[in-house]
């Protein structure tokens, strides 16, 4: 079901928001059970682009993390993003009082799951670890993400689309705050002298 | 007997139209240095326009010339109609605006010439100091010179942000221009040592505090309830976060001092305070997207309250970055790398140029009595800035840690791994995205100027009479 969903999401996207709402609607649980498979595509992929392929900065070998570091980072990636999806809908959730459109939260996941489908796919990428490329890479997928979460939550809640710009707005404002925020906590562990073992 | 006085656009428009005018020289200036850094041969080995003598040149172009200019432009407005009274000291407001175009002439002259007295943000030389000095008392002047003759007995809260900005800002140069002058175009700081970089600070983050956030808040708090047609959502909201961003803003400076001289203490107090300053932040994006969010019906017809919400969205999102970015061990990370110019520009193009952008659309036709020649434009001008702002963010973000984990990279046997100049050339893609990026948003810019240049073209310039109070306000 959720392939038919994902591609879906490609091809006709309004239509499968439809769909996707419906179905959600029918069943009243989140229809979720995907984003475990799908959150494994960046874990696995940055598991072996930083043990297998390495990256190079400048000049000189490439970098590479050992086998143990880079499995113990690929189970914090994998539960980060699984965290991230689950808050991200929690939060629509609670925005959903100040929109005045408060929408179960099982709804509310599937929104948030659905909408991260590109970025779990572009994670792909990270198994040839080239920094420029995967931005250049990993920016249209964050703009199909933003696409999808303007064009889907209107829907999905079933408000007017003015409405609904502006919640989605300030769902992606969270977003970039939880950004951010694992940018800061990346740095804090860092410095507190959890990091990545490095081979050379 | 009927009021027939009118009020004083004509410094407003004045404001206004530098306003746009020194926006789109200090944003060209910031992309041609932006491209300088990728492409270091746009230098053309002349001095003056090396990346050295242009940066302050942008800095000042964009915080003093544009983000002055619509400052002076929105709160002559704003005092004028939140008081029913016409501005005060019509000579002195026109002194202000010629006194601070004066300013500006002489900063855009004296920098590329290298002339500086090398404080950040400050950079004018003494003779300039004192010119700004005497602009700014007459700006206070005529700004709390027409509150004490309001008509209204209540004052709206937008005019107490611009008030603080007004006060805070004079209090701020006095103290951090304090200098002993050695020739005309030559002087030294009052101050020794790690005081001077302490004061220094303490005014580098007020500059930001007051100038970029509190005077930008006074307008945000004027345009955006008339914008959208309604009330602010919490007028409670707004009292008790202006006086909690007052007083917390004024602590905040020694987290731009992290692991230098500076006592620990006082490192660690600027740490907890730009923590705390999360909160009045927060308060003020609040209120700001809760007014926005009961109009959400006109939308679809007004491409500004779209400027708008992005405008406060990443208001919000940079006064999360800046205390997270405080914290010492984030810090001793982010210092020094590009995730700084990232976080400074999330703030400088993503609140304060967006915000003043949206407040010249709603400003300038209304001055001079025309409808705004195409929302079409504003459109184009709504996707051209907000690509261009992630794009910068973006790479700057990429950059920033890269350059962090890069400098502090060290061998088992405790030699670094890499040299700075690796670093540098690591840089190279981010800083052509980045200069993407600010093209885009420089874009945007053009694309506003020639959409405002058709707005009044050949329009007359209009008196408006200042209406009666309501009785009940």
């Amino acid at each position: 079901m959720f392939i038919q969903h994902t591609i879906g999401l490609f091809t006709d996207p309004m239509q499968e928001w439809e769909k996707i709402r419906d179905q959600q609607k029918s069943s009243n649980k989140s229809s979720v059970g995907h984003v475990f498979i799908l959150a494994l595509i960046p874990a696995v992929s940055g598991y072996i682009g930083t043990t297998q392929v390495g990256w190079r900065i400048g000049v000189g070998e490439p970098i590479r993390i050992t086998g143990d570091s880079a499995f113990a980072i690929a189970v914090i990636y994998y539960l980060a993003l699984l965290v991230g999806v689950f808050s991200i809908g929690w939060v629509i959730h609670l925005l959903g009082k100040a929109y005045e459109v408060e929408r179960p939260l099982p709804l509310c996941i599937t929104l948030a799951a659905y909408t991260a489908t590109p970025l779990f796919f572009i994670g792909l990428m990270q198994v040839y670890p080239v920094l420029w490329l995967n931005m250049l890479m990993g920016l249209p997928a964050l703009a199909y993400t933003v696409y999808l979460l303007y064009s889907g939550l209107p829907i999905m809640m079933e408000i007017p689309v003015e409405r609904g710009f502006l919640y989605s707005s300030a769902v992606l404002a969270v977003g970039l705050v939880a950004l951010v925020s694992m940018l800061a906590m990346t740095a804090l562990l860092w410095g507190m002298g959890l990091q990545p073992v490095f081979t050379y | 007997m009927t009021n027939i006085e009118t009020y004083n656009y004509k410094v407003v428009r004045q404001f206004s139209i530098m306003t746009i005018v020194w926006g789109l020289v200090g944003m060209s200036v910031g992309v041609l240095i932006a491209a300088q850094l990728a492409f270091p041969v746009l230098n053309f080995d002349i001095p003056w326009l090396t990346f050295g003598r242009l940066r302050p040149l942008h800095t000042n172009a964009v915080i003093f010339a544009f983000g002055g200019c619509a400052l002076f432009a929105c709160s002559y407005y704003v005092v004028q109609h939140t008081c029913h009274v016409k501005l005060a000291f019509p000579l002195l407001a026109g002194f202000s605006f010629w006194g601070w175009q004066a300013v500006i002439l002489l900063a855009a002259i004296t920098l590329p010439l290298g002339i500086t007295s090398s404080k950040e943000y400050a950079e004018l030389e003494w003779p300039i100091d004192i010119l700004i000095t005497l602009v700014w008392v007459s700006y206070a002047i005529v700004f709390f010179g027409t509150i004490m003759r309001r008509r209204v007995k209540h004052i709206y809260v937008a005019n107490w942000f611009f008030g603080a900005f007004i006060i805070t800002v004079a209090v701020l140069h006095l103290f951090n221009s304090a200098a002993v002058p050695v020739s005309l175009w030559k002087s030294y700081s009052a101050y020794a040592g790690v005081q001077d970089a302490m004061v220094q600070w303490w005014y580098g983050h007020n500059a930001v505090g007051f100038f970029l956030t509190a005077g930008f808040l006074g307008i945000m708090y004027y345009f955006v309830p008339k914008q959208a047609g309604r009330p602010i959502y919490s007028y409670r909201l707004s009292v008790v976060h202006f006086w909690a961003l007052v007083f917390t803003y004024i602590w905040a400076g020694p987290h731009h001092l992290h692991y230098t001289a500076l006592p620990d203490w006082a490192q660690s107090l600027g740490m907890v305070m730009s923590l705390i300053l999360l909160a009045p932040s927060w308060g003020g994006m609040i209120n700001g997207i809760m007014t926005l969010s009961g109009a959400w019906h006109k939308l679809r017809t007004d491409p500004v309250l779209r400027l708008l919400v992005v405008s406060i969205s990443f208001y919000g999102m940079s006064t999360f970055e800046g205390p997270m970015m405080a914290i010492k061990t984030v810090n001793a990370l982010s210092h020094y790398t590009d995730w700084t110019i990232g976080h400074v520009h999330s703030g400088a193009l993503g609140w304060v140029a967006l915000v003043s952008m949206g407040a010249m659309y709603y400003l300038i036709p209304r001055l001079f009595g025309r409808e705004l020649y195409s929302l079409r434009l504003v459109e184009v001008h709504f996707w051209s800035a907000t690509i261009g702002i992630v794009l910068y963010i973006a790479s700057m973000w990429v950059a920033g840690i890269m350059q962090g984990l890069m400098w502090r990279a060290v061998n088992s046997d405790g030699t670094l791994t890499y040299s700075f100049v690796e670093s540098v050339q690591a840089m190279h893609p981010y800083y052509i995205v980045r200069t993407l990026g600010g093209a885009c948003f420089l874009l945007g810019a053009v694309v506003m100027a020639y959409n405002l240049w058709r707005t009044i073209a050949d329009a007359t310039p209009v008196e408006v009479e200042i209406p009666e109070p309501a009785s009940a306000h």
